[in-house]
C-alpha cells in the first residue's frame, strides 16, 4: 500500500523588489523538501519562523503550486490549483489555521460556516452533521447560531476543526494550531487533536515551532531550517539525543524543570532565505562548524549508528579529520 | 533617478495611446463614418469611393496603425462645418481659456492652501469651521449654479460687472472668481486634511518634544510632508488648465476651448472633440509627469534607486 | 444610537426627496408639460403669486413645482442608475485583478490610472459627441464616473483577504471563485463600498446637472435639475425663480447626501478618506 502522502523535493521561490524600483532578490522559502506520511501517522513540523514550515504546509495541500518537486496524494498527482478536480479533492484533505479569527466569516454564524464543507461538496444532511460535528470537537450544539466573535479563542479554534472535519477528510495539515491561544487552552485543544487523530485515523501533519507541543502529538518529527529538513526521526529519540546542532539548540532551549545547566544559545543572526549562506546553511550559526560545511550542503539521509536521519557533515562524522 | 524618469516617461505615453486608442474605438463603435459624413441616402457608388478613399475597406488594425501615425504627424482632420483644420480652431480658442484658467488657478492655490493650512494649525477653532463650512459648501454648488448666481447679484441686480461676453478685463472677473471659489474650496479641504494626518505623526511630536520651535517645526516637517497630496491635486487642476471651465466658459458666453467643445458636441463635428480630447490628454499627461518629478523631490523614498537613509 | 442634529436634517431632506421622487406623478399638482398661458411667469408665494402656481411659472406657463418634482425623479433616477452601475463594474473589475493578478491585474490597474488622469467631463462630452444622447445611454455614461474607486477598494481588500483569513480558509475547503466572492468577499466588504457610493452619489448629481445644463444631457420634454437651470437662464432677469428653485435643490441635495456620507464613513468605515 502506497503512503497517503509523498512530496518529492519541493521547492518554492518567490520574488521580491527591494524598494520602488530596486533588484529583484529571489528567496528560497522551501528548497528541496521530500515527505512521507503513511495513513494514520501524525507527522510533526518544526522549526522557527521563517524557515518555510508553512510554505511546506500549503504545498503539501496543494493550495500553491511547487516551482519543483511533486506532491502524490493517495498515489496521483494533486491536480493543478483552482481545478474543478483540485476543488473536489479538498474534500479529502483539510487546513487548521493559526488565527481562528481570521479563519472564521465574522458575518456567518457558526453553524453555517462548519455546514459550508457540505454545501460545496453536494453532500445532503447539513443539519444532523453540524450538530454531530459540534458534540465531536466538544462544544454545545446551541453555539451553531452564535458568531465568531461571541466565542473564545479556544472556542473558535474547535469551530475550525469542526469545519475542517465536515468532509471527513483523510488528511489535515495544522499550521501552529495553538500558538494564538491562550496558555490555558492549548492544552485542551492539543488533547482534543490527539484524541480525533485516534478515533478518525487521521493523517496529520502538524505544523509548530513548539517541540513540546510536536512531541505530545507526533508519531514522527522533523526538523527544519531556512527551509530544508535538517533532522527526522522518532519525537522521543530526537528529543533525548539531537543529532543537529540546530535540533540540539531547539531541544536544550525547552525550559526543564530539574536541569539548570548548559543551556546552549544560538550565536549570530536569525536566518535570511533572502542571502543563504554556501554550504550547510546552519554554518554561520553552528559551534562545531569545520571547513566542509562552508563549501558543501549536507545531505539528509541515515546516519551509521542508529539509522537517525540526519543532513550534518559533523554528525555523519564526514568531518572527522578536521575537526580540530 | 534615470529609472524613475524612464518609468514615469512610459507611463505617460501609455496614457497617450489608451487616449488614442479609445478615441478610434469610440469613433469606429459610433457607426459607419461614411455614412455619418456623406448622407445617409448618399448613392452606393459614392459611399464604396468614400471608403476607398478613407481606407476604411482596410483590416481594422491596418485602420488603427494608420489613424495613429496620422495623429503623431499632427494632422487631426478638419472641421465638419467650415471644412478648416481641427487643431487651428482649436487652437485660436487656447489663449482665451488660459485667459480665465490661469488666474483662476492662481487664485484657487492662493486661498486654498493658506486657508486649509490655517485652519488645520487651528484645529476646532471658529476660523477652522468657517474654512470647512466654506468648503462644503463650495462642493455642493455646482460651477453653473454658483456664475448665474453671481450674475443675478453683480450684473443684474447692482449693475457693477457685465454678465458675459469677451470685451474687456472687466468680463473675465465674474467667471475667474466662479472657477476660483469651487477650486479653493476643494483645495482648501484637501490641504487641511493632509496637513492634519502629517501633525499627528510620531516625527512631529518628536521634533517639538526635542524643543524644535513650532514654527520651525512646521516649516521644516509639516509642510513638506502635507506638500505631497497637495501637489496630486494642484496638479489635476494644472492639467484641467485647458478643459476646466466648459461650464463656466458656457454661463458666461466665453469664446474659449469649452464652448468650441460644447458646441462641437451639439453638432458631433467628431475632428474638433477628438482634437480637444487629445490637447486635454496631452496637458494632463504633461502635467502629472510634472507631478511624478516632484514627488521624486519632495519624497526621497521615491528615488530609492541610489540608496541611502534620510538625513 | 445618537445621530447629531445635522445628520438628521440631512437624513430628513433625502428621505423628503425620495419620497417626491418616487410619488412624483401624485405630487406634482400639474403635469410636466402642461402650459398654461394666462399665467405665464407667474412669481412665487411671497412674491406676488397665487397659491394655483406655488413656486410660479416658466414663459410657457408650466408650472414649477410640478416641473420641479418630476425633476427631481429624472436626476435621482440617472444618479441612483449611474452609481450602481459604477459600484457592480468597478467591483467586478477589481475582483477580478484580484483573482487572476499577473496580466489582468496591470490591464485594470492601467485602465485605473487612465481614468483617474482624465477629465471625465471631457470623456463623457466626447462620447457623445460620439454616439448621440438618448437616456439610458447617458445613464451607462454616468456610471463610468468612479468606477475606478470601487475598483481600487474591491481589488486591495480581496487581496487581504486572500492572503489572510476567511478568504483563503473557504477557498482551501474547496469553494468556487464565486462563492468565494459573492458570499463570503462581497458581504464583507459591502459597508465600505456602500459608504463610497454614498460619498459617489453627490458627484454624478452635480456632473448630471451640469451635462444637462449645456443641453448634452436630458434632452426636452424630459426634464431634469439641470436641464431646469439651463433652461431658466433665459429668464434670468425676468424669472430668477424658475432657475432658483432647481438650483437650491441641487445644492440642498448634494450637501445633504455629503454630510449623510461623511457621517456614514465616520461610523462604518474611518479607513476610508
Amino acid at each position: 500500500m502506497t503512503a497517503l502522502l509523498e512530496a518529492e523535493g519541493l521547492v518554492r521561490r518567490y520574488t521580491m523588489r527591494r524598494g520602488l524600483l530596486g533588484r529583484q532578490v529571489e528567496l528560497r522559502a522551501v528548497d528541496g523538501v521530500s515527505l512521507r506520511l503513511e495513513r494514520g501517522e501524525t507527522l510533526g513540523l518544526v522549526g522557527e519562523s521563517g524557515c518555510g514550515k508553512s510554505t511546506t504546509g500549503r504545498l503539501v495541500l496543494g493550495l500553491e503550486a511547487p516551482d519543483e518537486g511533486t506532491v502524490r496524494f493517495d498515489g496521483a498527482p494533486v491536480p493543478p490549483v483552482g481545478s474543478a478536480a483540485w476543488r473536489a479533492q479538498r474534500a479529502r484533505m483539510q487546513m487548521v489555521f493559526q488565527d481562528p479569527l481570521g479563519a472564521l466569516d465574522r458575518r456567518l454564524t457558526i453553524g453555517t460556516q462548519i455546514a459550508e464543507p457540505f454545501e460545496i461538496h453536494g453532500m445532503a444532511g447539513a443539519q444532523d452533521r453540524v450538530a454531530g460535528l459540534l458534540r465531536d470537537v466538544g462544544l454545545r450544539e446551541d453555539f451553531a447560531a452564535r458568531y465568531p466573535h461571541e466565542l473564545s479563542g479556544g472556542q473558535r479554534q474547535r469551530a475550525v476543526l469542526a469545519r475542517a472535519l465536515a468532509t471527513d477528510p483523510a488528511l489535515l495539515v495544522c499550521d501552529e494550531p495553538i500558538s494564538a491561544l491562550d496558555v490555558s487552552v492549548q492544552a485542551q485543544v492539543m488533547n482534543l487533536l490527539i484524541d480525533l487523530q485516534a478515533e478518525r485515523r487521521l493523517t496529520m501533519l502538524f505544523i509548530s515551532h513548539d517541540l513540546r507541543a510536536v512531541r505530545q502529538v507526533s508519531h514522527r518529527v522533523a526538523v527544519m531550517y531556512l527551509g530544508r529538513i535538517v533532522e527526522e526521526g522518532e519525537p522521543d529519540a530526537v528529543l533525548r539525543d539531537p543529532a543537529h546542532p540546530y535540533a540540539q539548540a531547539l531541544v536544550s532551549a525547552i525550559p526543564h524543570p530539574g536541569r539548570t545547566a548548559r543551556r546552549q544559545v544560538l550565536q549570530g543572526d536569525p536566518p535570511n532565505p533572502a542571502a543563504r549562506p554556501p554550504g550547510c546553511a546552519f554554518h554561520p550559526r553552528c559551534p562545531m562548524a569545520v571547513g566542509l560545511c562552508r563549501s558543501v550542503v549536507p545531505e539528509l539521509k541515515p546516519r551509521a549508528s542508529d539509522g537517525r536521519r540526519v543532513a550534518c557533515h559533523v554528525a555523519q562524522g564526514e568531518a572527522m579529520g578536521e575537526a580540530a | 533617478m534615470l529609472r524613475f524618469i524612464a518609468g514615469r516617461l512610459l507611463r505617460a505615453a501609455l496614457t497617450i495611446v489608451m487616449v488614442v486608442t479609445f478615441a478610434f474605438v469610440v469613433l469606429r463603435l459610433s457607426g459607419d463614418p461614411a455614412l455619418l459624413i456623406l448622407s445617409v441616402d448618399a448613392p452606393p457608388e459614392a459611399v464604396a469611393a468614400f471608403r476607398e478613399a478613407w481606407g476604411l475597406d482596410r483590416p481594422l488594425w491596418v485602420q488603427y496603425f494608420s489613424y495613429f501615425g496620422a495623429i503623431l504627424q499632427g494632422d487631426l482632420g478638419q472641421s465638419m462645418r467650415d471644412g478648416r483644420d481641427a487643431i487651428d480652431l482649436v487652437a485660436e480658442r487656447i489663449p482665451a481659456t488660459l485667459a480665465l484658467t490661469l488666474p483662476a488657478l492662481a487664485l484657487k492655490v492662493g486661498i486654498g492652501i493658506p486657508a486649509g493650512v490655517y485652519a488645520a494649525l487651528h484645529r476646532n477653532s471658529a476660523t477652522d469651521r468657517v474654512v470647512m463650512v466654506m468648503a462644503v459648501a463650495g462642493f455642493a454648488v455646482p460651477s453653473f449654479v454658483l456664475g448665474l448666481l453671481l450674475v443675478l447679484v453683480f450684473a443684474v441686480q447692482l449693475g457693477w460687472l457685465p454678465s458675459g461676453g469677451q470685451d474687456s478685463w472687466r468680463h473675465a472677473i465674474l467667471p475667474v472668481i466662479t472657477l476660483g471659489i469651487g477650486g479653493a474650496a476643494v483645495l482648501a479641504r484637501f490641504t487641511r486634511s493632509a496637513m492634519l494626518e502629517v501633525l499627528g505623526q510620531p516625527y512631529i511630536r518628536t521634533a517639538s518634544a526635542k524643543g524644535v520651535p513650532w514654527r520651525a517645526v512646521v516649516r521644516g516637517h509639516a509642510l513638506p510632508n502635507a506638500a505631497i497630496p497637495t501637489v496630486t491635486i494642484v496638479g489635476f487642476m494644472v492639467g484641467s488648465l485647458i478643459a476646466g471651465a466648459v461650464v463656466v466658459e458656457s454661463v458666461f458666453s466665453w469664446p474659449g476651448v469649452g464652448r468650441l467643445l460644447v458646441v462641437a458636441v451639439s453638432n458631433r463635428d467628431l475632428a474638433v472633440v477628438q482634437c480637444v480630447l487629445l490637447l486635454v490628454a496631452a496637458t494632463m499627461v504633461t502635467s502629472n509627469f510634472i507631478v511624478d518629478l516632484l514627488y521624486g523631490v519632495l519624497d526621497p523614498r521615491l528615488r530609492t534607486a541610489r540608496g541611502g537613509g534620510k538625513g | 444610537m445618537r445621530i447629531p442634529p445635522l445628520v438628521a436634517l440631512a437624513l430628513a431632506w433625502v428621505v423628503l426627496m425620495l419620497g417626491i421622487a418616487i410619488l412624483a406623478d401624485a405630487a406634482a399638482p400639474y403635469s410636466y408639460t402642461a402650459l398654461d398661458l394666462r399665467a405665464r411667469l407667474s412669481p412665487p408665494i411671497g412674491f406676488g403669486g397665487t397659491w394655483a402656481h406655488p413656486l410660479g411659472t416658466d414663459e410657457l406657463g408650466r408650472d414649477v413645482l410640478s416641473r420641479l418634482v418630476h425633476s427631481i425623479r429624472m436626476s435621482l433616477l440617472i444618479a441612483f442608475g449611474a452609481c450602481i452601475i459604477a459600484a457592480v463594474l468597478g467591483t467586478v473589475l477589481g475582483f477580478l485583478a484580484a483573482h487572476f493578478r499577473g496580466a489582468v491585474e496591470h490591464v485594470v490597474l492601467a485602465l485605473v490610472d487612465f481614468q483617474a488622469s482624465m477629465p471625465f467631463l471631457v470623456l463623457a462630452l466626447s462620447v457623445l459627441a460620439f454616439f448621440g444622447n438618448s437616456l439610458p445611454l447617458f445613464i451607462c455614461l454616468l456610471g463610468l464616473h468612479g468606477w475606478e474607486r470601487y475598483a481600487r477598494i474591491s481589488r486591495g481588500l480581496a487581496i487581504s483577504a486572500g492572503a489572510q483569513g476567511y478568504a483563503a480558509a473557504v477557498r482551501q475547503l474547496g469553494a468556487s471563485p464565486l462563492r468565494i466572492y459573492g458570499r463570503h468577499i462581497l458581504p464583507n466588504i459591502a459597508s465600505t463600498l456602500i459608504v463610497s457610493m454614498t460619498l459617489a452619489f453627490p458627484e454624478i448629481v452635480l456632473l448630471e446637472s451640469g451635462l444637462s445644463f449645456l443641453g448634452l444631457g436630458v434632452q426636452p420634454p424630459a426634464t431634469s435639475l439641470g436641464s431646469m437651470v439651463g433652461y431658466g437662464r433665459e429668464y434670468l432677469t425676468r424669472a430668477p425663480w424658475v432657475l432658483l428653485a432647481p438650483s437650491i435643490t441641487i445644492v440642498v441635495t448634494t450637501l445633504a447626501v455629503s454630510i449623510l456620507g461623511d457621517w456614514l464613513r465616520d461610523r462604518l468605515d474611518p479607513t476610508l478618506r
